[in-house]
């Protein structure tokens, strides 16, 4: 709705010049206009499963297989909202009461017990880690598995036939070759998990050359 | 038959000429046993040969369809789903060149497949109808709780007790049936427990 009346107003100013009184102001307001309209697509283009619009999807059930089933379509959906804003890391508060958890359209909130239920599943299907395990606050969701990343880059390496070389970590996650994959841009830490598990399965060795940390690949 | 006829005097002959010799109740079984898997392999063949032949016919057949829908939707309504929900989804999995596919279609079907005794049963909600697919007997009390859960999605327990004129404990033994079967979830985030029908809740894509 709103992109429609910002649109309309860039229409507005386009066709009568007597709105045009400088064209400064105008050129700042197409910007202004443009930058708004992304950063609203963006939110509009996530779309949320029908369970979202359901009332009692923010009760947990006591019908163990119903839960199950809640439980399940709560951990995909974590999953996909927190990949479609590619963040990883979680404040359990913030995010209480944000959209996700939060359907203020409806009027549902899935309570604190309800959200520490769904990490639980989350932390036991290997997604989530707890930063501070005691107090249960801060945590990283990594809505694809270490595991996965690690597949993903060895891949990627055996198709560009990159077994058997070296390369810094940066490289890897930044260089011009791996533009366009999935795992460019990859946070280090998570970056390192990875290869960690690819050294688990004796695919790559984690070194250090030069005061670099790199990696080679088997 | 006449084949059948033959298994069965060969094996009566080798019966009687081996029991004298070995013991009479294992021959027996193992020879019986025998010629039973053969014979059910021998059916399988034929089973899966004309499913592959018949496959897309089979695949066309509006009872087969109807099943995989209501299959394909139970894990969300818990085996109930609205008739035109049912209709609808027929016609977008037939593709652009199939009929149209009317409400009376979809009915004439399940009455076929109520012959078969499939468990399937159709059950009038207010102006209507949703098609149980769940084995399962739904006395009287669940189908008016359905009825009048038709109107907003949900009942509540005040609901039956006014509008019903439920005692209290044939209103919860109802509905903790209904929670039990799946059939129902509840909400507690309103003034009072909702129990709420996925099947009554309006479906935006297909996709879910």
């Amino acid at each position: 709705m709103f992109v429609i009346i910002v649109q309309l107003l860039n229409f507005c100013f386009y066709l009568i010049p007597e709105f045009f009184i400088s064209g400064l102001y105008s050129v700042l307001f197409y910007v202004v206009s443009d930058i708004l309209i992304v950063m609203l697509q963006e939110m509009e283009d996530f779309s949320w499963p029908w369970q979202y619009q359901f009332p009692p999807f923010f009760t947990i059930q006591p019908n163990s297989d119903t839960r199950k089933k809640q439980l399940e379509a709560w951990c995909a959906l974590v999953l996909s909202y927190l990949k479609q804003k590619k963040s990883h890391s979680v404040d359990v508060t913030e995010i209480q009461n944000s959209p996700l958890f939060n359907n203020k359209e409806i009027n549902r909130k899935l309570p604190p017990d309800g959200v520490y239920a769904v990490f639980e599943e989350l932390q036991k299907k290997g997604h989530l880690e707890w930063k501070d395990q005691k107090t249960r606050k801060q945590c990283l969701i990594m809505w694809r598995t270490p595991e996965e990343w690690g597949k993903m880059i060895y891949d990627w390496i055996t198709s560009k036939s990159m077994t058997n070389t070296v390369c810094t970590l940066y490289e890897l996650s930044n260089g011009d070759d791996s533009e366009g994959q999935e795992f460019h841009g990859l946070e280090k830490w998570l970056l390192l998990r990875a290869l960690q598990t690819l050294e688990q399965q004796g695919k790559a060795e984690i070194i250090n050359f030069d005061g670099n940390e790199g990696v080679k690949f088997f | 038959m006449h084949r059948r006829g033959h298994g069965i005097g060969a094996i009566k002959n080798k019966n009687l000429a081996q029991a004298r010799y070995k013991d009479k109740g294992t021959l027996l079984a193992e020879d019986q046993f025998a010629q039973m898997a053969k014979q059910m392999e021998t059916f399988r063949g034929h089973l899966e040969e004309f499913a592959a032949k018949h496959k897309d016919d089979i695949k066309k057949d509006p009872q087969f369809r109807i099943i995989e829908v209501c299959l394909a939707t139970s894990h969300r309504n818990g085996g109930l789903i609205g008739l035109e929900e049912l209709r609808d989804r027929l016609v977008a999995s037939r593709g652009k060149r199939s009929q149209d596919i009317s409400l009376d279609d979809v009915f004439c079907a399940i009455k076929k497949l109520k012959v078969l005794g499939n468990g399937f049963t159709v059950i009038p909600v207010g102006k209507t109808y949703l098609v149980q697919s769940v084995p399962g007997e739904l006395s009287m009390d669940h189908t008016t709780v359905l009825q009048q859960a038709q109107e907003k999605g949900y009942v509540t327990k005040t609901d039956l007790l006014t509008k019903l004129k439920w005692e209290e404990e044939r209103a919860v033994r109802t509905m903790n049936f209904m929670v039990k079967e799946g059939l129902a979830w509840i909400d507690d985030q309103a003034k009072e427990r909702q129990y709420w029908f996925p099947s009554f809740f309006p479906y935006n894509t297909f996709a879910a």
